[in-house]
């Protein structure tokens, strides 16, 4: 039914290697998938600057082990460069072999001091030192031994400049919590290097094993000097640059052949086209009871940014519904006691009421008339449903109110402020969402909260933020929100939609079209476990809301400024 | 009679019991001024022990209610039941600790209903007087009689606290692990290990601990390190013994049990 573009060439990394770290040292990295290289023959390392972390999404060739394995190893030594490692070193006249060096030595350093607090890391990281004493005594081979004699004391090596690397940095052990060690010791090493005449080539120098990361993370490179400075440094920065620019701007470049296409165009060309669009554009069908189909990936829904407005405001308004506030929030607070209710003094039941049974026979011994009520039972509520508020955010919504001064859209926002409030302390499993639509291609989406989103300052504010525009594709958003909501986990799920009247749009003159889909579409969520329910906002909805989801599936409110408790009331009496 | 139940409640040995803080002294004070209390902390660091150690301390029976859901405040107070022809009343747990002068420890209290607990509430004020209606008898509480009860606010939801009016009846003595030397000497004599392999077991749960509210609801207590140790010591494989007691018990995650194992894998 849908193509889901956003599920890219990139696969998910586990979240274990994230919480392994916190477990160790108690902070929080920021992982992300390492991006494809440009140059495929280049080996990819795991790379960090600051907290953020971004790791190959999968196993690299030539490295044993297990992927999961390899990935804990990245991320406890990358930690160990956060939690033992010096601010960023300088590399103003540093050459690119001393650079790599010094790294090197940085690297054996920290991962020192971690194994001091946690041993097992040794093991860990021991089976990547693959490096052997034999073969040419090329800069990398060399680099690659001398960082498994510095790891592995065991390892024996024939090489002078190995040996002196290893002496030198353990005759150093009372300085290994110094910064500075490395880079005294690194440029020793490192014109040694070069008086033996090793040749050094930057660009094809690869860390070495290949746990470790690239370096990158170490050095604080001068941007300015980055073109006349060496090869090593520019690429490390280019590199950065690309890895974090988002890709925003290829968006508008490309023109997508389906975006002009006409309503007949076959579905195997949407197909292809929708491969080729940018991430977060989610396509689903319409329907179409022209021809009593479903026009497959018809649909483009893309999430809209949300300027964020004054959080402040939204509280205060909500001070107006302090009375709703406080009832509504009792009754969330009984909705979500899911502890059993004992029923006692049943005359049919689960198990005996031992209190009444006894009174019962007592009654009986005393010649009394005997209370046969002697069963009880155990009552189990209802969890409360998840929850997804969808809001109609058409430009109709800037109306006012016929006898207020707010307008719809600020309604609607106190609305959605009181709900969130009452039901925050709670659970987390709600989102207020809202849609406006600009023609099948551009059918906005807003997440004023998402479900597990805390309800914070951030959310109030993307509420404050609410705007008003465009108009109202009802069934595409419709689909959209109940596929977001499908995915929870809550045995009920409720998606509450308000609106103003019937979905429009500028590119549909068949009043119908629209009104078809929207059936079709809630008829869909209901086959996913998603129960509709409309808060209509005017009488004059009535018919098409009736239509579209159904009798006893709308309410309308009529005098509009009681929405915001109306809509409360709605929630309660669906979630019981 | 009444002194051979009693006895049945009485510990006769010294619990093993390591001080934290000054907790000991509070807690005498406490039965002193007959100060019903609370002890509040995160399961398995040694509430019930504390309790155990201080019953034996002062020299009181011990008489332990678990609470669940199901409680009904006839299954603390007592209930009528019929032997013979005729009907017994039969005293409840309180009700044999109010009446003969014990220690009536309610673990994990928020367990049982808000309305179950009233019972409680005239026994724990200044008229220490237990009331049973079915048996039309308001029972003067032995003067050696005294309350203590458990929770763990750590997991429990905004719906499952105490009412305020249970709550202010008591003292409260917060617990939380112990300090990692205390916890390495507690953990080296539960299980007799070595002192160096019982700092890595801690080592592992003060990992663990640091995700808590990451993924884990409760870090490692103290008492699942005790189970660890005692597995080792029956000559398990240290690993091995880690994922029985540590791991696999904490979670269900298989992304936290990962994580966790190469924690342990790191600290060993």
């Amino acid at each position: 039914m849908t193509s889901n573009s956003s599920e890219g060439a990139q696969a998910e990394l586990p979240r274990a290697p994230e919480r392994f770290v916190r477990a160790l040292w108690g902070f929080e990295l920021r992982v992300a998938p390492l991006p494809t290289p440009t140059n495929q023959a280049l080996a990819r390392r795991p790379r960090f600057v600051g907290k953020r972390l971004w790791l190959p999404a999968s196993p690299l060739v030539g490295v044993p082990g297990s992927f999961n394995d390899y990935l804990f190893a990245a991320c406890a030594h990358i930690s160990a460069h956060l939690r033992f490692g010096a601010p960023r070193f300088e590399v103003k006249s540093l050459k690119p072999a001393q650079i790599a060096i010094i790294s090197l030595l940085e690297d054996a350093r920290v991962e020192r001091l971690a194994t001091a607090q946690y041993p097992g890391l040794q093991r860990l990281w021991a089976p990547y030192h693959q490096a052997r004493a034999e073969g040419a005594k090329t800069s990398s081979s060399l680099l690659g031994r001398l960082a498994r004699a510095l790891h592995d004391e065991a390892y024996l090596d024939d090489d002078e400049w190995v040996n002196k690397g290893r002496q030198l940095f353990l005759q150093g052990h009372r300085r290994w919590h110094d910064t500075n060690l490395c880079r005294e010791l690194g440029g020793v090493l490192g014109n040694d290097l070069g008086q033996m005449r090793v040749q050094f080539n930057a660009k094809d120098y690869v860390v070495q094993p290949a746990y470790r990361d690239d370096n990158v993370g170490l050095w604080l490179f001068e941007h300015e000097s980055s073109a006349d400075g060496t090869p090593f440094e520019s690429e490390a920065v280019r590199r950065i640059e690309s890895d974090q620019a988002p890709k925003q701007g290829e968006r508008g470049a490309k023109t997508n052949p389906a975006r002009h296409g006409s309503a007949s165009e076959p579905a195997s060309a949407v197909q292809s086209a929708a491969t080729s669009e940018p991430a977060s554009v989610t396509r689903h069908a319409e329907w179409d009871y022209v021809i009593q189909r479903e026009r497959p990936a018809f649909c483009s829904v893309r999430d809209r940014p949300i300027a964020p407005g004054d959080a402040a405001r939204v509280a205060s308004t909500l001070a107006r519904y302090a009375a709703v506030r406080k009832r509504l929030e009792r009754s969330a607070l009984r909705l979500a006691d899911r502890r059993p209710l004992q029923v006692r003094r049943l005359l049919d039941g689960d198990r005996l009421d031992l209190s009444a049974s006894i009174a019962a026979l007592v009654a009986g011994r005393s010649a009394a008339q005997p209370d046969p009520r002697v069963y009880r039972r155990l009552r189990f509520l209802l969890e409360p449903p998840a929850l997804l508020l969808l809001l109609d955010l058409s430009e109709s919504l800037n109306a006012r109110a016929p006898r207020g001064s707010s307008t719809l859209l600020e309604l609607a926002e106190s609305a959605s402020s009181l709900l969130a409030t009452s039901l925050a302390s709670l659970s987390s499993d709600f989102a207020i969402h809202g849609f406006s639509s600009n023609g099948r291609h551009d059918v906005g989406y807003c997440r004023f909260k998402d479900f597990d989103a805390p309800y914070d300052e951030h959310a109030r504010a993307r509420l404050a933020g609410m705007r008003a525009q465009l108009s109202t594709r009802l069934g595409t958003a419709l689909r959209h929100a109940g596929q977001a909501l499908a995915t929870r986990k809550a045995r009920r799920k409720l998606l509450l939609v308000v609106t103003d009247g019937e979905p429009s749009d500028v590119d549909v003159h068949d009043p119908e079209y629209l009104l078809f889909d929207a059936k079709q579409a809630t008829t869909g969520n209901r086959r996913l476990g998603v129960t509709s329910f409309c808060i209509g906002l005017e009488a004059n909805a009535q018919k098409s809301v009736h239509r579209i989801f159904g009798a006893g599936n709308y309410t309308l409110v009529d005098q509009l400024e009681s929405l915001p408790s109306r809509l409360a009331e709605v929630y309660l009496r669906l979630s019981a | 009679m009444s002194e051979g139940l009693l006895d049945s409640f009485r510990i006769r040995d010294e619990p093993y019991y390591l001080a934290v803080a000054d907790e000991v002294r509070l807690f005498e004070a406490a039965y002193a001024a007959r100060l019903p209390v609370m002890l509040k902390g995160p399961t398995g660091c040694g509430k019930t022990r504390f309790v155990q150690y201080m019953a034996w301390r002062l020299r009181r029976p011990l008489i332990t209610v678990a609470c669940n859901e199901e409680m009904s405040a006839s299954d603390l107070l007592g209930r009528y039941l019929l032997d013979g022809g005729a009907t017994r009343w039969q005293d409840g747990p309180l009700t044999i600790a109010a009446r003969l002068g014990a220690i009536c420890y309610l673990d994990e209290v928020v367990e049982a209903r808000q309305d179950t607990l009233v019972v409680i509430h005239p026994v724990t004020d200044d008229r220490r007087l237990l009331s049973l209606p079915a048996k039309s008898e308001a029972l003067q509480a032995h003067a050696d009689f005294h309350l203590v009860v458990s929770h763990n606010p750590g997991y429990q939801s905004a719906v499952k606290d105490l009412k305020p009016s249970t709550k202010q009846r008591f003292g409260a003595i917060e617990f939380d692990y112990p300090a990692r030397a205390l916890e390495v000497e507690i953990v080296i004599h539960e299980t007799g290990l070595s002192e160096e392999l019982a700092e890595r077991l801690v080592s592992i749960a003060e990992a663990a601990r640091r995700l808590k509210g990451h993924g884990l609801d409760e870090g490692i207590s103290t008492r699942m390190l005790v189970h660890a140790g005692s597995l080792i010591t029956r000559g398990i494989e240290v690993e091995a013994a880690c994922r029985m007691a540590l791991v696999q018990p904490l979670t269900d995650d298989p992304e936290l049990v990962l994580a966790l194992q190469a924690s342990v894998r790191a600290c060993l």
